[in-house]
């Protein structure tokens, strides 16, 4: 296996652009028992090097997958743009469960807005947005991880596809 | 289970995503985005199966799915903890999946990429509410409860069939402000139904027909289950099933024997119920409306009940509700009568499919065709304009079928169609079981025998 410096990042630079756009994100894993656990997620980021995905969910409402993250157990993280279904997965072994630090203030402001934005332009009323919105106040958690599948999922006969670094 | 299914069905309208977490036997998750969660009953969702893709993988061989869905208008989020318990090919849940699923198709711009391989039947085990900011869930409607009870008020005392098809829609229109609605009844013989009552058209389009399995009504009728939906789907609108029919049509028949179905051009949101008694299909009660998600799953949960009360009703009077002047003797044949005013009307007959034509413009077939078709002849060779329904239910050449033949509702779409569009021909009711046929232009009668 060649070494992580050298190989090319899994995700190319359109994936990466698409992962900081306006997206509904779930993020899944699974408990000692093997049934899934699942939150949606509220924004992410993708480092500089495009090697560490980070994405943000809320303590309260991922209570379960946090845990069940913090235990070791892998991760699958569902991105989907709104508008036009372009939707792609991650999956990797493991994952860290971090604080918010400032550049991931930044980035969930971001996400958000760019979420709302695209439900207010598909015709969603603000009320729902804030509600859509609000679980990120105050109590938001960072889950990153290295992906090491990705995995094409825009609704057709391509689903499923992996896809492969530098294709 | 925390929170009973039923209370969450607005989660399940395909407004918003899904999505579903799974795990293959080597542990790793998948996550997937779902357009529609499918709402069995209060212990059974169904999920769509399209493609073979990881989920379906996943759940075969480990049946544990996680499910998130979203209230479109509360935002709440609930989770649905499931097992996998079959897969379904065929059947109620299937054609209504799948006419759901169009319809979500087509409002998303996914008409090409949806396509319905099974309906995958899960247990719920448990169901429980994400925590969150979001409002709580509003009441469940009372409005549509008191409005079926004046339905039924109106229903419960017609006495005859043809009051209790003009109760029905107008009830529909005044309770429930539902403006466009039409009945149809089987023809089991034909397999085919035939409109017996319309509101909200402007052409009654009585007398038309749509196949089994045709269009959302013929979907709904076939598979004997409600279909709801709430944007415009071109494979089940009428105007496509129509075009079917004409395009199948045999050639050979130059001479138009199709009346057009009266639904709406743009029906945005469509709802068609089976009426049944006693496991037997007698018709459809068809609505819609040009405004898109107008009949949620409330909608649907009342007019079952009224179509239940419906088909009861219907039935009630179709199984000889009017048997009784029968026996009082037939009043002599009247004495010749003038020869009224006008221009000679030449009526055909085909006997091939009893199709009836009035100066060459379609005015009726099968059943109701034969009737206009004997009711002349005796009106011209034995001078008489009494009859009985008796006596049509005894004639063998008519090709009634059998106890339930729902002659009634012949005579009414004939009486209907005859007041459209030949309305110097006119049946009028004269008693219980008898009615008069007034004919008021000279007419003649010629006969195509069958080939």
């Amino acid at each position: 296996m060649p070494s992580k410096k050298t190989a090319a990042p899994l995700l190319d630079a359109r994936q990466a652009a698409f992962l900081g756009g306006p997206l509904s994100i779930g993020l899944a894993s699974h408990g000692a028992d093997g049934r899934p656990s699942l939150s949606r997620a509220y924004g992410c980021r993708v480092s500089a090097d495009r090697r560490e995905v980070v994405i943000y969910v809320s303590r309260r409402r991922a209570a379960e997958l946090l845990r069940d993250v913090a235990a070791g157990a892998p991760v699958a993280a569902v991105f989907s743009r709104p508008a036009t279904h372009e939707t792609l997965q991650l999956k990797a072994a493991r994952a860290r469960v971090r604080a918010v630090a400032a550049a991931d203030a930044a980035a969930m402001a971001a996400s958000g807005a760019a979420f709302a934005a695209e439900l207010t332009a598909l015709g969603y009323p603000e009320a729902f947005l804030s509600a859509m919105l609000a679980p990120l106040r105050d109590e938001a958690m960072a889950v990153a991880f290295c992906p090491e599948g990705a995995f094409e999922q825009t609704p057709g006969p391509a689903a499923g596809r992996r896809l492969e670094p530098g294709a | 289970m925390s929170l009973p299914l039923r209370a969450l069905r607005r989660c399940f309208e395909g407004a918003i995503p899904a999505t579903i977490a799974t795990c293959a036997p080597d542990g790793m998750p998948n996550v997937a985005k779902l357009s529609h969660v499918h709402f069995v009953d209060d212990g059974h969702v169904a999920l769509s199966y399209q493609f073979f893709n990881k989920t379906r993988a996943n759940i075969l061989a480990n049946p544990h799915a996680l499910v998130e869905v979203v209230d479109p208008v509360s935002a709440a989020h609930y989770q649905l903890r499931l097992a996998y318990l079959r897969t379904e090919t065929e059947g109620p849940l299937f054609e209504t999946m799948k006419a759901r699923l169009a319809a979500i198709a087509s409002h998303t711009g996914m008409s090409k990429v949806f396509r319905l391989l099974g309906s995958d039947v899960y247990r719920v085990l448990d169901v429980g509410l994400v925590p969150g900011d979001h409002d709580q869930p509003g009441p469940p409607r009372t409005d549509l409860v008191a409005a079926l009870r004046a339905c039924q008020a109106d229903l419960a005392p017609c006495s005859d069939l043809a009051g209790l098809l003009d109760a029905a829609l107008a009830s529909l229109e005044r309770h429930l402000d539902i403006r466009h609605a039409m009945l149809l009844l089987l023809d089991p013989g034909r397999r085919c139904l035939y409109t017996v009552a319309s509101r909200g058209y402007p052409e009654s389009g009585v007398g038309s027909e749509v196949g089994l399995g045709e269009g959302i009504v013929g979907v709904a009728a076939a598979a004997r289950t409600p279909i709801r939906i709430g944007h415009a789907v071109e494979e089940y609108r009428y105007s496509q099933a129509t075009r079917r029919r004409f395009a199948d049509s045999d050639a050979r028949i130059v001479l138009e024997t199709e009346i057009p179905l009266p639904g709406l051009a743009e029906a945005a949101s469509q709802l068609a119920l089976p009426l049944a008694v006693a496991g037997r299909l007698i018709g459809v009660l068809y609505v819609e409306s040009p405004s898109e998600q107008r009949f949620g799953y409330e909608d649907e949960d009342a007019m079952a009940v009224l179509a239940g009360q419906l088909a009861l009703q219907l039935d009630w009077l179709a199984r000889g509700a009017e048997p009784a002047q029968d026996s009082a003797p037939m009043p002599a044949p009247r004495p010749a009568a003038p020869v009224p005013p006008g221009a000679t009307v030449t009526i055909r007959h085909f006997a091939a499919d009893h199709s009836v034509f009035v100066d060459n413009d379609y005015l009726i077939k099968g059943v109701a065709g034969a009737i206009v078709w004997k009711l002349l002849r005796e009106y011209r060779d034995a001078g008489r304009d009494e009859f009985s329904n008796r006596e049509l239910r005894l004639d063998g050449s008519l090709g009634l079928p059998g106890v339930t033949d729902n002659l009634d509702a012949r005579l009414i779409l004939l009486q209907r169609r005859l007041a459209e569009r030949c309305p110097f021909l006119t049946m009028t009711k004269t008693g219980r079981g008898r009615f008069r046929l007034a004919v008021g232009r000279p007419f003649l009668l010629v006969e195509d025998p069958a080939p």
